[in-house]
């Protein structure tokens, strides 16, 4: 016979998630691995000799990367030699300013700042999270991707989201040749929604490098750096050629940062022994080398691997925390869908969302989770105002804030509307009005009308043969009367010949000032210091549509 | 323009033997008194007149009616090498150095046409390259672009690829 009680415990959607026990000879461990490397280094004539238990003779590729460009060498065999216990402390003491802990946290080998993190709990890392991000002010990103690739969804969503406050917004493809489509139509109604939104479309690095030289993109993010050699062929890059394309970005002054995770590596079978924790460092420790100015990590795509393990969600937490002592840009996930239980999907994310980070999801689906192609997110528009909601009871700036049902569909129906001038004026497929219609009130794809896809394919491809450009998108707008939406697609170009958004965590404003870890580094330091959300932004975040207010008593 | 581009070079190869990495090149900035720092920043806020297009065009005359008259075009929409030293500048007066490095390489690449960057970076992939032919790569970037820091690290991934097997098979 049965308990009542484990039944209906059984039914519940924790149940339905999976979870396995540690076991740590296949990586199968987050993080306090009994395998990983005991900290080492020794550094002869400015040159890494031994780093973390290995001698230059046995690096593998990685390793001498690291050893090469990764780690500030003059202070590394005395701050090797600190006690891992005393520099867990500096993270967490508000009397220990960030610059100060920056110099030797980037002084660590990979092993030596793993050992750190793993002497502290997850609230100690949130406590060090509010300190150590790079940027003053936490912002958010989001997803914008439907099952059908429709643009005219795109540019309505897009909008959509600028005005709900995203700083960022990525799109990526259901079939690869939309892409060109794809990427106009976020740029585009991102830029109606709020001029100064950063947009990016995740395909091959190859296509996307291709995007961004032409000016559809602003930045770029999905390239993907992994912690074992293996893997790293199994990705067909290596640390060469990853920091080579990120040159390439920044050569026609584009944003860009890396892509890396727990679990990455035990998911492809290569974990070497080596707890998620240890082999992500290194992935971190590769995009600082490469000088990348940031990394989207918080294991990311893997998350049901580190979701799984014991301690697996305060690894990604602490995952995340490594890349802000690094003194990276940190987009750390809450992405990628690892439960059925709201109340899981909720803890693992207030690690995150209570202390802030640079862009707390990367991203946040700005659709239902039915037109999400990066396989679902932890969050999605459903749930706008569940988020709003937690901002408002606690007090924290997620980076969203209230919107009108009003201004939503006004921005939903001029997005959908210059798309439809910049299609007709570039000699694109068409777009209907009646399209423009149901973008307009549209909550996913199933609301929108099927387009021909073969023609918009051969459409897309023929643009791209005539070598059009942002330049040429900002004409198109322009011509259909779209004149100040051609504005902001111009501030996003003329950004590219400045390259201020090139440094580390910077998003723009509205009037296209750059704010980032340069001019507006995080100086928290204890109670009322760092970041603290004015009266202004407070009486915005608290002013929800659903509250009655005494007056209408 | 010569003389400084032969100083550079012996620069680069003085430095070059003092560790690859640390190849730097300190230009003097196009802004008048020395070095650009934090304080600068944002450069295409508080100088613009000193911030020049790739092709020459100066920041602050940049202007949607120069867009729509058809006096800018996509091309002038490139950042300079000058700019990515400036920012390389104020990446070091942050301490951040290997940012500052990647803004110097790509400085250099700013000559390099895409397609061509398209198909360095495809070479740099394992196993897609030999040795010899990823030694003519950084020769043609080194002779033809003058791009002296990305020709070493060229050099340097194709004898890594080699001590780890990720060459393509001869």
């Amino acid at each position: 016979m049965r308990s009542k009680r484990f039944e209906a415990l059984d039914a519940r959607p924790v149940n339905q998630d999976g979870y396995v026990t540690e076991w740590s000879e296949v990586g199968l461990i987050a993080m306090n691995g009994p395998n990983d490397p005991k900290p080492s280094i020794r550094v002869e004539g400015g040159k890494v000799v031994e780093l973390d238990g290995k001698q230059r003779a046995d690096f593998d590729m990685i390793d001498s990367f690291i050893a090469d460009y990764a780690i500030r060498l003059d202070n590394a065999e005395a701050v090797c030699k600190m006690d891992s216990l005393e520099l867990a402390r500096k993270l967490v003491d508000i009397n220990v300013p960030r610059s100060e802990v920056v110099k030797l946290t980037t002084s660590m080998t990979p092993a030596k700042i793993t050992e750190v993190v793993g002497k502290m709990t997850v609230l100690e890392m949130m406590m060090a999270v509010a300190k150590m991000r790079a940027r003053l002010t936490p912002a958010n990103q989001c997803h914008v991707t439907n099952l059908k690739d429709n643009p005219v969804q795109i540019a309505a969503d897009a909008a959509e989201a600028s005005l709900r406050g995203f700083a960022e917004e990525e799109t990526t493809v259901g079939i690869g040749r939309y892409a060109p489509f794809n990427a106009m139509a976020i740029m585009v109604g991102a830029q109606v929604g709020r001029p100064g939104i950063l947009t990016q479309c995740a395909v091959e690095e190859a296509t996307e490098l291709n995007l961004g030289m032409r000016g559809f993109t602003a930045y770029a993010e999905t390239v993907s750096v992994y912690g074992t050699e293996a893997v790293f062929m199994d990705g067909d890059d290596t640390p060469w050629s990853k920091a080579f394309l990120a040159s390439c970005y920044a050569s026609r002054g584009l944003k860009m940062r890396f892509t890396s995770g727990t679990g990455s590596e035990v998911q492809m079978g290569y974990a070497e022994g080596k707890s998620m924790l240890y082999l992500e460092a290194r992935c971190i420790y590769i995009t600082k080398g490469a000088g990348s100015q940031g990394i989207q990590n918080g294991s990311v795509s893997c998350v049901g691997v580190p979701a799984a393990v014991p301690g697996g969600i305060r690894a990604i937490l602490a995952e995340n925390l490594i890349a802000m002592a690094l003194d990276l840009e940190c987009a750390s996930s809450n992405d990628q869908t690892f439960t059925h239980s709201d109340l899981r999907r909720v803890a693992r994310s207030l690690m995150q969302f209570v202390p802030g980070t640079d862009f707390i999801c990367s991203g946040y689906s700005a659709t239902p989770n039915y037109d999400n192609m990066f396989a679902g997110s932890n969050w999605d528009a459903d749930d706008y105002d569940d988020w709003l909601i937690i901002q408002r009871d606690l007090k924290i700036d997620g980076g969203l804030v209230p919107v009108l049902e009003v201004d939503v569909v006004a921005a939903r129906n001029k997005a959908a509307r210059a798309l439809q001038a910049v299609f007709k004026n570039l000699g694109l497929t068409e777009i209907t009005d009646a399209e423009v219609e149901a973008a307009t009130y549209a909550r996913g794809s199933q609301d929108m009308p099927a387009r021909n896809v073969v023609e918009d394919l051969k459409s897309a491809e023929d643009m791209m043969k005539r070598g059009t450009t942002g330049v040429d998108i900002a004409k198109a707008l322009i011509k259909g009367g779209f004149e100040d939406v051609a504005d902001a697609v111009f501030g996003m170009l003329k950004q590219r010949v400045a390259g201020d958004y090139l440094h580390t965590s910077a998003i723009l404003t509205r009037n296209f000032e750059v704010i980032s870890a340069v001019n507006q580094p995080n100086d928290y330091r204890g109670p009322m210091t760092g970041y603290q959300i004015s009266d202004e932004k407070w009486a915005i975040l608290q002013d929800i549509r659903q509250a009655i207010s005494p007056e209408s008593i | 323009m010569d003389q400084e581009q032969l100083i550079r070079q012996i620069m680069a190869e003085v430095m070059a033997n003092l560790g690859k990495d640390s190849v730097a090149f300190q230009k003097k900035s196009p802004a008048a008194g020395g070095a650009i720092g934090k304080d600068q920043y944002p450069l295409g806020e508080k100088m613009p007149e000193k911030v020049f297009s790739a092709t020459g065009k100066k920041l602050s005359d940049f202007s949607l009616d120069k867009l729509k008259s058809g006096e800018l075009t996509a091309e002038d929409f490139r950042i300079a090498p000058e700019t990515l030293e400036m920012q390389a500048q104020v990446a070091e007066s942050v301490d951040r150095d290997s940012l500052a490095r990647n803004m110097r390489r790509a400085a250099e690449l700013i000559a390099v046409p895409d397609d061509q960057l398209l198909s360095i970076y495809n070479s740099l992939r394992p196993y897609r390259s030999t040795k010899a032919e990823l030694y003519g790569i950084a020769d043609e970037l080194e002779t033809k672009y003058k791009c002296k820091v990305n020709a070493a690290f060229i050099r340097e991934a194709a004898d890594v690829y080699e001590k780890r097997g990720r060459l393509k098979a001869e």
